[in-house]
């Protein structure tokens, strides 16, 4: 019920006189309410995020398969020993990263460029950099099918239509690669996500520097590498972080586009949970997955979120 | 329009003048070619789409890059439920289930971003740090859980049990942008009505929620589009009544999508993301502020 100063003030006259015992409850309960308008949100997603996934902890330490009723029993680590020696783990967790390195590393590239192209002043340039937000904005399953069947199908698909042009027969893109295909799809959807981060990184660098860099004789190409790109590089950084993060978990454009096929060949790790958990009713196993999928993601995310704080700090300090 | 700032042009006369002239000329036109291209790269594929959505059945794979026999029927067929779609209904679920995890988001991520962006305590960072990780969460690890769950309690194939677990893939997305934009705001204002008289809700309600509606609003967009294209949890804990759109668009696609009838399905698909382009067209600027809001800030 007081302002910051005062907490401050306060904080820094602990351990004096006869009231104390009294003041630290008064700034417990201070400190309560403080906390109070953060408590639904807080409780929300302890509820419906962490308690699922300590069930899906217990699952994964249990012999759980659906189709067998006998089962359920524990089992220790025995699932996790079983999916390291499942080949088709071991394609899906390899094509994960496969699509994750893919879509991130060219989404990057064109999205530097696309932001470079947009940072300076022309007509039209909201209209632009609109058009080119709406790919990561639209649903996926839609995007899924615009590419699957709109763009890459064999008989009408448009970039057949277009090698067709030049003389090359159609390819049916989803079943004779099937990662390049959903890589397409991701990179056409993450782009505009990059591009906005790294747009943010070039408008927020010293504009003085580059005049300095222009005085100094350093060409457009100098320039852009020795000055802005150093710059740019926490932006980039945090793009590749949060980008990696949301792409490992990519499952509407395998779904769609290929449904993890031919065989298993393009199946990632979020898609092969699902086969094991819905079509295998495997429980224990697609837990014990899952788990390792988000051992993954913590470990990444760890690196993002001290990105994310590192800026937030500097913000404090300024 | 022109790309070099004004106060560079030289005052020398002459040749040299009319070769930077010509210059500045070949830049602009230059930018102009490259944000053709970037309206290429994002538009083509729609207008392939829309295209094929408006063309006639029986000429499914004929080829042009102009609208040829066009007609409506294939949006009559993506709405008809003879074939066993309920594209409409689901179009009614996901407009539902939005809105409701939307203003229930809302309304928790506004008070958890106020206690955020404005009230000292300690742990703060870790709240929020665990509040953005588990905007991280893979939604796979939790589906069997849930699933479980709900068809435990009888949940299974209601609108509780989409818009439960949405809620809590929306809230990180409004807690950390509602933070972001709450950071910029004038808190003097808000000082300057307690000691007017008003208590803390007052000043919060009176001063700083009328200050706040745009970043709310713009939060607001973003997550009823998380929300409207959120597929996973959908596709596993609804029912033919409750199916969001995704869902439905989905099973148009099916699994053989060979035996399927790609105009209608491309009608569908038009029905389902030009109204967002539309949208985001609209509200463009608010939109770009709230994603770098929530990405860099």
């Amino acid at each position: 019920m007081s302002t910051m100063t005062e907490t401050r003030q306060r904080r820094g006259a602990t351990g004096t006189g006869p009231g104390e015992a009294e003041l630290r409850r008064a700034r417990r309960r201070d400190g309560w309410s403080r906390r109070l308008p953060l408590l639904p949100a807080l409780i929300f997603t302890i509820v419906v995020t962490q308690l699922p996934f300590l069930l899906t902890i217990w699952y994964s330490l249990r012999s759980w398969n659906l189709l067998r009723p006998d089962g359920n029993i524990f089992v220790g680590l025995q699932n996790f020993i079983d999916i390291f020696s499942d080949s088709t783990f071991r394609v899906a967790a390899l094509n994960s990263i496969l699509i994750t390195l893919g879509c991130v590393a060219v989404a990057l590239v064109l999205g530097t460029v696309f932001a470079v192209l947009l940072d300076r002043e022309f007509l039209g340039r909201g209209i632009v950099r609109t058009l080119l937000i709406t790919p990561f904005l639209i649903m996926p399953v839609a995007s899924s099918m615009l590419w699957s069947v709109s763009m890459l199908n064999p008989s009408y698909g448009m970039v057949n239509w277009v090698i067709g042009l030049v003389g090359i027969e159609p390819i049916d893109f989803t079943s004779s690669a099937p990662l390049l295909s959903v890589i397409i799809a991701l990179v056409w959807q993450w782009t505009p996500f990059m591009m906005l981060l790294i747009l943010a990184g070039l408008q927020a660098q010293a504009k003085d520097v580059l005049e300095a860099a222009s005085l100094d004789g350093a060409g457009w190409w100098k320039t852009f590498t020795l000055v802005t790109l150093p710059q740019l590089r926490r932006y980039m950084e945090l793009a590749v972080l949060l980008g990696s993060i949301y792409v490992v978990n990519t499952f509407d454009q395998i779904y769609l586009m290929t449904a993890g096929g031919p065989g298993t060949a393009s199946a990632n790790l979020p898609f092969y949970i699902y086969q094991r958990a819905f079509l295998g009713f495997d429980i224990g196993q697609a837990a014990a997955m899952g788990v390792i999928v988000v051992i993954a993601t913590i470990i990444i995310a760890t690196f993002a979120l001290r990105l994310i704080f590192r800026s937030f700090d500097d913000k404090e300090q300024a | 329009m022109s790309t070099a700032p004004a106060t560079t042009a030289p005052a020398a006369d002459g040749a040299p003048r009319a070769a930077a002239r010509t210059r500045q000329r070949w830049t602009s036109t230059r930018t102009y070619i490259n944000a053709g291209i970037i309206v290429l790269w994002c538009l083509v594929p729609f207008y392939w789409m829309v295209l094929t959505a408006f063309r006639d059945v029986g000429y499914t794979f004929d080829q042009s890059f102009w609208p040829t026999h066009v007609t409506l029927d294939n949006f009559v067929t993506a709405f008809s439920t003879d074939l066993g779609n309920h594209f409409g209904r689901s179009l009614f679920n996901s407009f539902f289930i939005g809105i409701c995890t939307t203003a229930i988001g809302l309304l928790f991520g506004v008070f958890a971003a106020y206690a955020l962006a404005r009230l000292n305590f300690r742990f703060k960072f870790i709240v929020l740090g665990f509040i953005l990780g588990a905007s991280m969460f893979p939604g796979v690890a939790i589906v069997t859980p849930l699933f479980q769950l709900f068809t435990n309690i009888g949940w299974m194939g209601t609108y509780q049990a989409l818009i439960i677990p949405d809620i809590s893939f929306v809230l990180p997305l409004t807690v950390y942008t509602l933070t972001a934009f709450f950071r910029e705001m004038p808190w003097e204002l808000e000082e300057a009505a307690r000691i007017d008289g008003c208590t803390q809700g007052q000043a919060f309600r009176k001063v700083i929620m009328p200050l706040a509606a745009p970043a709310v609003f713009t939060t607001a967009i973003l997550a009823f589009i998380s929300a409207w294209n959120e597929f996973l949890i959908a596709s596993q804990l609804s029912s033919d009544a409750t199916a969001p759109v995704t869902v439905a668009i989905a099973s148009f696609a099916g699994a053989q999508p060979h035996q399927e009838p790609y105009t209608a399905v491309m009608a569908a698909g038009t029905i389902v993301t030009v109204p967002l382009v539309i949208m985001v067209l609209i509200f463009q600027r608010k939109i770009v502020a709230g994603l770098t809001a929530g990405g860099v800030k």
